[in-house]
């Protein structure tokens, strides 16, 4: 019963995996992708569980079921590249293929591992799907930005824009892209940390040597600018730090 | 899993053979370990005169030996940690020595890589590697953080291999996963008596390595392969909250682990001293259950200052900081000390570490749960306070107990013990040096001097001084525990005893 019900199992996730092909133009936010890649993982892991639910219990003397069980994973993880980036998601034809990998490598991770020694095969598959959910949480997601807070917080603290330079600026912007990539040295309001404090930097820097600054720093600073930074955001958080006071 | 049989083969005792080819195992992981250690040790000593301005050199060097000085440091101590822990699982059940010579190549593999980043490469990023750090960095060049990636990547793949080995040993050995962690022991322990018996307490130090190396190599591989595709295809977005969870998931894990891989050396060296039995009590599988499920979430102390971070979490993280780590201690600490008490046991270098390496981990342990204690870490955060406990865990806990199990093999099996004069001056340059090394880093943390700077502000380098030279008497004091290890290795060889 349990084998019979492995096969089924293990056949709808095939279909299920084969679907790309067949998807037309359905576009999925990267989150959700991942969420789907879980599911595929979920049936070839369960399959072949119930497929080897009556291995004997004890240690293989095959050493290469516990490798693959071990790097299985990885390669699937390696697959879980999102996929809105990827040249696989232009090829209807490539993409399936790549969600029959995830299939063959969650049911050899269960599989391989179940092999080697009773008990292994799950713990590996439940790592595997641990990895699964956990790329739907941030790889290839961009943070969520809490923006109804920054921006009631920003409308009580920001100031006008001072110079020309920032005068089109969104300061409630600039004060989102400071938090996430100027606070941890900075300080959460710019107070300083492992950097210096940026309070009353408008009375060193004006907003145009601010934006140079940023978009050419001094080491240690990170250069962030283009790599992470567009010139919106460098033009956004030099306004933000005019504010600081 | 609970329903399996268990494999009578696999349970009966190890040849000599067998238990010589564990050993050779257990020693190419211990002098590898103490090996990377050693140089890990000359690079602290680099950074502490640079701090305290008796050398100097650039800055960029300076965050470049940071980063191979810490993951260096966590790595040297695992990997002695999991020679001297198979080992002793090696003696309760079967395992293959060529699996773990397949993990050992992976992490040698890892430590290469993660060398090559750093000293030609001058990665250094810390091993937090805090994205988007990693990758835009002024002083070092992208192939650099390829390179540690990967280093990073190897090292869990062949953490997660011993990991694995050793949970299917456990579970065949003791009839499952409730067997394994002693679920039957304490809730059916005379029917559980009649079929199995008791682990013994070291295999619950390597069935809570093994699952929480497992759940922890996890995140790590998670967030490892994330960032190795951002690296190839910066396009690849990635939530840094996310990352920085993640890392410190395994960061934190594989970092406390170490002490619960080395503690497995107190609960066989000390009753080889002692010719007491250490019996496996309810009590102390209830405290392991502690460390297996909260040592997992404790890492949440580490972000108390992301205000991006639910506050849930905050205070999870304190209370599971707690929970992972005072009842396993109080257990093992007070059952080890009554056993040595009116022992008659006879002081020599195995066991004086040992026993000094309890009171290490109390110390080193005490400072961490201050340190986890939110009110308290608003003060200390990111000052030197916070180097200053990891440092005593490690260098008077994990090292110790390393080193204290590796005497005690080496004195049972040559049936030598060393000379007053040798255990005096070994013991005053280790636990002197470290005193010394140690307290500056306490002093100096309540007195807010920051960690993580290259120039330190205010009495900093007075402190770090003081530091330079503790670290030195240190070193003096291993090397002479070294020179006396080989003396007693060579005698171990002629020696007869197998059992050991």
């Amino acid at each position: 019963m349990a084998r019979m019900l492995g096969y089924v199992i293990l056949a709808l996730t095939v279909v299920f995996a084969l679907a790309p092909a067949y998807r037309g133009d359905v576009e999925f936010p990267i989150r959700i992708h991942h969420l789907l890649h879980a599911v595929i993982l979920v049936g070839a892991g369960v399959s072949a569980l119930l497929l080897t639910r009556r291995s004997p219990a004890r240690l293989a003397t095959r050493a290469a079921w516990l490798v693959v069980s071990i790097v299985a994973p990885v390669i699937a993880m390696l697959l879980m590249w999102p996929s809105n980036y990827s040249p696989l998601d232009k090829l209807p034809a490539a993409h399936t293929f790549e969600h029959l990998g995830l299939a063959v490598f969650g049911f050899l991770t269960a599989y391989a591992g179940q092999q080697y020694a009773y008990g292994v095969g799950t713990a590996m598959t439940l790592s595997l799907w641990a990895m699964a959910f956990l790329a739907a949480w941030g790889f290839g997601v961009s943070p969520p930005l809490q923006v109804e807070n920054v921006a009631a917080a920003s409308a009580a603290n920001a100031a006008p824009a001072s110079t020309n330079a920032t005068a089109t600026a969104d300061v409630a912007h600039g004060k989102m892209v400071f938090a996430q990539n100027c606070a941890s040295c900075h300080g959460a309001r710019g107070e300083g940390g492992m950097g210096p404090s940026l309070e009353h930097e408008s009375t060193r820097k004006n907003a145009s040597q601010a934006i140079a600054w940023i978009e050419n720093p001094a080491p240690p600073m990170p250069k962030l600018y283009p790599s992470t930074l567009s010139a919106a955001d460098v033009r956004d958080v030099a306004a933000y730090i005019e504010t600081l006071k | 899993m609970s329903a399996i049989t268990i494999d009578i083969g696999a349970s009966a005792p190890p040849s000599a053979l067998d238990l010589r080819r564990a050993r050779a195992v257990m020693w190419t992981y211990i002098s590898t370990g103490l090996a990377i250690f050693f140089l890990m040790m000359l690079v602290g000593i680099a950074m502490r005169a640079e701090q305290a301005g008796w050398i100097t050199y650039d800055p960029g060097w300076f965050y470049a030996l940071l980063s191979l000085h810490g993951i260096g440091m966590i790595t040297a101590m695992a990997i002695a940690g999991l020679g001297t822990l198979w080992y002793l699982v090696r003696r309760e059940a079967a395992i293959d020595p060529r699996i773990a010579y397949l993990a050992y190549g992976f992490f040698v593999a890892g430590v290469l890589c993660v060398i090559i980043s750093v000293l030609p490469g001058k990665f250094g990023s810390l091993w937090t590697m805090l994205y988007p750090l990693p990758f835009v960095g002024a002083y070092w060049p992208s192939w650099a953080t390829g390179v540690w990636l990967i280093g990073n990547a190897l090292v869990m793949i062949g953490f997660m291999i011993w990991c694995a080995q050793i949970l299917g040993a456990l579970l065949v050995r003791y009839g499952g996963i409730t067997g394994m962690l002693g679920i039957d022991y304490v809730f059916n322990t005379r029917a559980f008596q009649t079929t199995h018996a008791e682990p013994p307490p070291q295999m619950f130090a390597a069935a809570i390595t093994a699952i929480d190396g497992i759940i922890g190599s996890t995140f790590g591989l998670a967030v490892g392969v994330g960032m190795l595709v951002h690296w190839v295809d910066p396009s690849v977005a990635i939530d840094p909250l996310w990352a920085k969870n993640l890392i410190y998931q395994f960061g934190h894990t594989f970092a406390n682990l170490t002490m619960y891989m080395a503690v497995a050396g107190v609960y066989v060296g000390l009753p080889l001293c002692t010719k007491r039995e250490y019996h496996t009590s309810k009590p102390l599988v209830v405290a392991w259950w502690g460390t297996l499920l909260f040592v997992i979430i404790a890492y949440f102390h580490h972000l108390y200052m992301d205000f991006a971070q639910a506050e849930s979490v905050q205070f999870i993280g304190e209370i599971a900081s707690y929970l992972a780590a005072i009842p396993v201690v109080v257990v093992t600490v007070f059952s080890g000390a009554m056993l040595v008490h009116r022992s008659g046991m006879r002081w020599s270098l195995g066991s004086v570490f040992l026993y000094a390496g309890m009171i290490g981990w109390v110390v080193g342990g005490t400072a961490a749960v201050l340190d986890a204690t939110i009110p308290v870490n608003l003060d200390l955060h990111n000052t030197l306070w916070v180097p200053g406990h990891f440092h005593t865990y490690l260098l008077q806990g994990v090292l110790l107990f390393t080193i204290g199990w590796a005497f005690v093999n080496l004195e049972q099996r040559s049936g030598e013990r060393s000379s007053l004069f040798t255990r005096w001056l070994a013991g005053t340059g280790i636990f002197g040096g470290a005193a010394l090394f140690l307290i500056s880093f306490y002093i100096a943390g309540a007195n807010g001097v920051p960690r993580r700077y290259a120039v330190e502000p205010g009495v900093g380098p007075q402190y770090a001084g003081i530091a330079t030279i503790g670290a030195l008497i240190l070193l003096c004091g291993l090397v002479v525990a070294g020179i006396e290890a080989y003396r007693l290795a060579r005698l171990a060889k002629a020696g007869t005893a197998e059992n050991v």
